[in-house]
């Protein structure tokens, strides 16, 4: 685990630092930008399957675009046929961003932030595949949900559900992943984009049932750096951003005690993905975004 | 509770500046919010509740010091009734008695006597007094009391002296006397109201407020008609035989009368020195005698007027001729033949004085006869060897006093031998260097008056440094000094720094040369301190020999200095009429005393002065009524207005101090505790 700033400022994929994004108020031109900048990095590598090479035909089946019909092949068959390229997967990707108040916390980039560009980012990314993209924005309660699609447009819609998600209300996992269970009937991948100030046990109960169902969780765990490293100088009343309920600390715990808490904690709910066979990202909002993308692509080939 | 200067509660609006600076810190650094506490601990202090608690009581303490500050510029008075101030229906009698010598003439004392009875018959049941007798001081006779009869007895002893009564310096006294009652205050002052005992200014004449207290004069005047009264004004002796007196009748009542003036020298009456004359109501006479003989040394003149008046105690003045011979002074000459000696001898034997000098070789001078003379002149202070020096040291130490000046035998020495004073640098002399005069401390005894400094031709001094133990008189340019004095001991040392020769400057052949011997004779002989004739109650400065007070005897004959005091004593008061006599080493000196001129003088203060008088003291105290041509006064029945701006000064300093220690406080850096 590297928790840490990078200098990047000569790296080609220096647009992916999230200070930089956040001077764009456009979230997909932040998205363009983001994976535009980190595809130039990966050297066209054919293992992540981002040419348009033509690999084979396979039978359309409900939900896929029409647009991917192969009209010359249905005049000759009758029969509808969807063209495969080589990098394509054809799976569905469900965008899950948790908005609770607690992901409005950070100085330069808040976590919610952070979360819209990562979440953006990877739908980019999903779209140049021709995945279908889906997403779900929820804190207690589902927010806004947009079941998993790959029909022209759907990118642009969700670009816009990410925007206009406020950091509003609590984090309770149980309602929303319910119903988001209830939604989902297609395999495919799940990112959990949040900070995860839960019970890893409650996580447990609520993450687990999708991978049984058969979806491949990934857990983006957003942290601010302030939260893993507090620095104050005095004692100091904090206010719950979610409860609103105050408490005074000494700088002595904060800087002896509070780390060794936040990383078992971090490592708890690490463990808590491992056991469901879902992958767990720790994410510092001071640290370039290719790191998360990275992850994706290696978790979507592995899961291909 | 009222305010002066109400306006300045607009300032209150500056208490808004603490709050909301208050309020600023408070939004600034006590709340910070965060992600999730659920991870953190609740600190064991509670630092935030206690800075809370500091930062409310800061603020608290800064807007009170704000309302204190604005209250006092307000100048809030409370108005406490009088009567309500009063912790006891008590009212203190003071009762002030004249016992002047003016309070002698005709039955005046006797008057102050029955009235001042008649206020102690008076007395109410609940009723303190007090009774003290003003003249040249006020004395205490009686504390406050209840009794009566203790004030009765105190009156049976009392007598008027030869004083003299200042009602402006009586009022101070009287101020710092009975300031410890709590009681309602009445001060009977019991008078003849000379015009003379009025003070220059009417405000000295009011009393203070005392504790509060409302204060009340009762104004008893023993007499109000005025009577003639003829005393002596001046005894002059024109020549050595001629005696000039002035008489003068000291009232506004006008009346010529038929009078003897008659002298006696030293006790004898002469029948030549008899005059009878008809004084005129008004003007002073002058009578003059003539064939009057003298006896060596300190003759008492005695100058009475008859037929008596109705004030006879100053019917006689008492008057000291001085017809002694010129006095001795030593001067310690290095070479007796010489012209400094010369010149010094003439200017003092020609002094208005008159000097007998003595000249002596200083190789050949015996110390021990030093102490005959009060003091010295040396004519070249570097011809002394070193055991004359210690003589002349211990001569000077005991109060001795000497004139010297430098001279060839001082060229090459390092400090002045007696003085001290250290010679610097060498010798300056050049044959065309011509020292000026440059100050002349003309506020000096010895060169009061004196004219001419400026015109002297100096070419050779000796380089003196100015010390801080030296007095310069006289300054030259270039800073050396000329004329210096040194207080050694009781004693002084004068040092001319020029020769008495005519060869350092052309001092000794000027003008100012004798008069400068003759005032410095003077003032080193301490003659300008013994007045021969000396008022009642005024002071003797003694010491004039040799640091020697002498032994000294009142006009009774009663010597008043124990054998200590007559080495001890500086001064001592001259109480009674008459002649005193000090007599020390080789001296007799007569001192004649007589009564403050002042008090013969019987006018009384005229109506307008007297309401002048009433209405100041109303105005501060209370009310005064005349009533048959006595005042008498009523209790002002305004409230007591009380200031309590000085109480807001303390409180100020207070919070100042308490917000400074707060504030300390509060900026240490606290890291609480896991």
């Amino acid at each position: 685990m590297q928790i840490g700033r990078t200098d990047n400022r000569n790296s080609p994929t220096r647009l992916l630092d999230p200070s930089v994004l956040s001077s764009l108020s456009n979230l997909e031109l932040v998205a363009k930008a983001v994976v535009e900048g980190f595809v130039m990095g990966l050297h066209r590598s054919p293992k992540y399957g981002f040419s348009q090479e033509f690999v084979e035909y396979r039978p359309y089946a409900e939900g896929d675009d029409p647009r991917h019909i192969d009209w010359n092949v249905y005049s000759r068959t009758d029969k509808t046929f969807i063209k495969l390229f080589k990098g394509e997967t054809n799976s569905h990707l469900m965008l899950l961003l948790d908005t609770s108040a607690s992901m409005g916390f950070g100085a330069t980039v808040s976590k919610l932030q952070y979360g819209k560009f990562l979440a953006a980012s990877l739908a980019y990314l999903a779209s140049r595949q021709h995945d279908a993209i889906g997403a779900m924005i929820f804190n207690s309660e589902v927010v806004q949900y947009r079941p998993a699609t790959s029909k022209s447009g759907t990118l642009h819609g969700i670009i816009h559900t990410l925007d206009n998600a406020d950091a509003i209300e609590g984090t309770a996992m149980h309602k929303p992943f319910t119903r988001f269970r209830e939604h989902v009937k297609k395999r495919g991948l799940v990112a959990v984009i949040s900070d995860f100030y839960c019970d890893p046990e409650a996580l447990m109960e609520n993450v687990r049932p999708l991978a049984l169902h058969g979806q491949d969780v990934i857990m983006f765990h957003l942290m601010d750096p302030e939260e893993l490293n507090p620095n104050i100088k005095e004692s100091t009343l904090y206010e719950d951003m979610e409860s609103g309920e105050s408490i005074e600390v000494s700088p002595m715990f904060m800087k002896q005690d509070y780390p060794q808490k936040i990383k078992a904690h971090i490592a708890a709910i690490e463990k808590t993905a491992k056991g469901m066979n879902a992958d767990h990202i720790l994410l510092n909002t001071n640290e370039p975004l290719d790191r998360a993308l990275h992850s994706y692509l290696t978790f979507r080939e592995k899961r291909a | 509770m009222s305010l002066l200067s109400p306006l300045f509660l607009f300032a209150l609006l500056g208490i808004a500046l603490p709050i909301w600076l208050h309020r600023l810190q408070t939004n600034a650094t006590e709340r910070e919010k965060f992600s999730s506490i659920m991870f953190m601990e609740q600190s064991q202090q509670r630092v935030h509740i206690r800075r809370k608690l500091k930062y409310l009581l800061l603020m608290a303490l800064r807007i009170l010091f704000l309302i204190l500050l604005v209250l006092a510029f307000t100048k809030p008075v409370f108005f406490v009734d009088p009567e309500a101030a009063v912790t006891e229906d008590m009212t203190h009698h003071v009762i002030v008695l004249d016992t002047s010598f003016s309070m002698r003439e005709g039955d005046s004392f006797e008057q102050a006597i029955a009235l001042a009875q008649g206020l102690a018959d008076d007395m109410g049941a609940d009723d303190i007094a007090s009774l003290y007798t003003a003249s040249g001081s006020v004395e205490t006779i009686s504390t406050a009391t209840a009794d009566p009869s203790i004030i009765s007895g105190g009156l049976n002893n009392i007598e008027p002296d030869n004083g003299r009564l200042d009602i402006g310096a009586m009022v101070t006294a009287l101020n710092s006397l009975i300031t410890n009652s709590q009681a309602n205050f009445i001060i009977h002052f019991i008078s003849d109201y000379q015009q003379s005992g009025q003070a220059i200014r009417f405000a000295d004449m009011v009393p203070d407020v005392i504790n509060g207290r409302p204060v009340s004069l009762s104004i008893h005047q023993v007499k109000t008609e005025e009577v003639p009264n003829w005393s002596l004004t001046s005894v002059e002796i024109t020549t050595a035989d001629t005696i000039r007196i002035g008489l003068k009748n000291n009232s506004d009542a006008e009346q010529s009368a038929e009078k003897t003036v008659s002298l006696a020298i030293n006790g004898l009456e002469q029948q030549n020195l008899t005059q009878t004359f008809a004084a005129p109501a008004d003007g002073i006479s002058y009578l003059t005698f003539e064939n009057v003989v003298f006896e060596e040394g300190d003759n008492r003149l005695d100058v009475s007027v008859s037929p008596n008046d109705s004030l006879p105690e100053d019917d006689t003045r008492y008057t000291v001729f001085d017809n002694s011979p010129p006095a001795p002074v030593v001067l310690l000459s290095s070479d007796p033949e010489s012209l400094a000696a010369t010149y010094i001898t003439t200017a003092l034997e020609t002094a208005p004085r008159g000097y007998q000098v003595e000249l002596q070789n200083i190789n050949d001078f015996d110390p021990r006869i030093l102490q005959r003379y009060p003091w010295i002149v040396i004519d070249d202070i570097g011809a002394i060897n070193d055991s004359l020096a210690q003589n002349l040291q211990s001569y000077v130490d005991g109060g001795g006093s000497i004139l010297a000046a430098v001279g060839d035998r001082a060229l090459g020495q390092t400090t002045i031998p007696v003085g001290g004073q250290t010679i610097g640098g060498g010798l300056t002399f050049s044959r065309n260097t011509i020292y000026n005069v440059q100050r002349v401390n003309t506020s000096h005894p010895v060169l009061n008056g004196s004219v001419g400094w400026n015109n002297l031709a100096i070419s050779r001094v000796l380089p003196i440094e100015a010390d801080d133990d030296s007095n310069i008189l006289i300054n030259l340019n270039g800073d050396i000094p000329f004329l210096l004095e040194r207080n050694i001991g009781l004693g002084r040392f004068l040092l001319l720094n020029t020769s008495l020769n005519n060869t350092w400057s052309d001092l000794p052949v000027k003008p100012v040369f004798v008069s400068f011997i003759a005032e410095a004779a003077r003032h080193l002989s301490n003659e300008e301190l013994l007045v021969k004739e000396q008022a009642v109650n005024s002071f003797l400065p003694l010491g004039q020999n040799g640091g020697s007070s002498g032994q000294v005897y009142n006009p009774s004959g009663d010597s008043l200095l124990s054998l200590a005091d007559t080495t001890q004593a500086q001064n001592i008061q001259l109480t009674e009429t008459g002649y005193y006599r000090i007599v020390t080493l080789g001296r007799d000196i007569l001192i004649a005393v007589n009564p403050d001129a002042r008090e013969s003088d019987l006018s009384l203060m005229d109506a307008q002065a007297l309401q002048n008088w009433e209405t100041m003291v109303a105005g501060s105290t209370g009310n005064i009524e005349l009533i048959e041509g006595v005042a008498v006064s009523v209790a002002e029945e305004d409230p007591v207005a009380i200031e309590i701006w000085r109480v807001l000064l303390i409180l100020l300093a207070v919070i100042v101090l308490t917000e400074s220690l707060l504030g300390n406080r509060y900026l240490r850096f606290d890291t609480g505790n896991s």
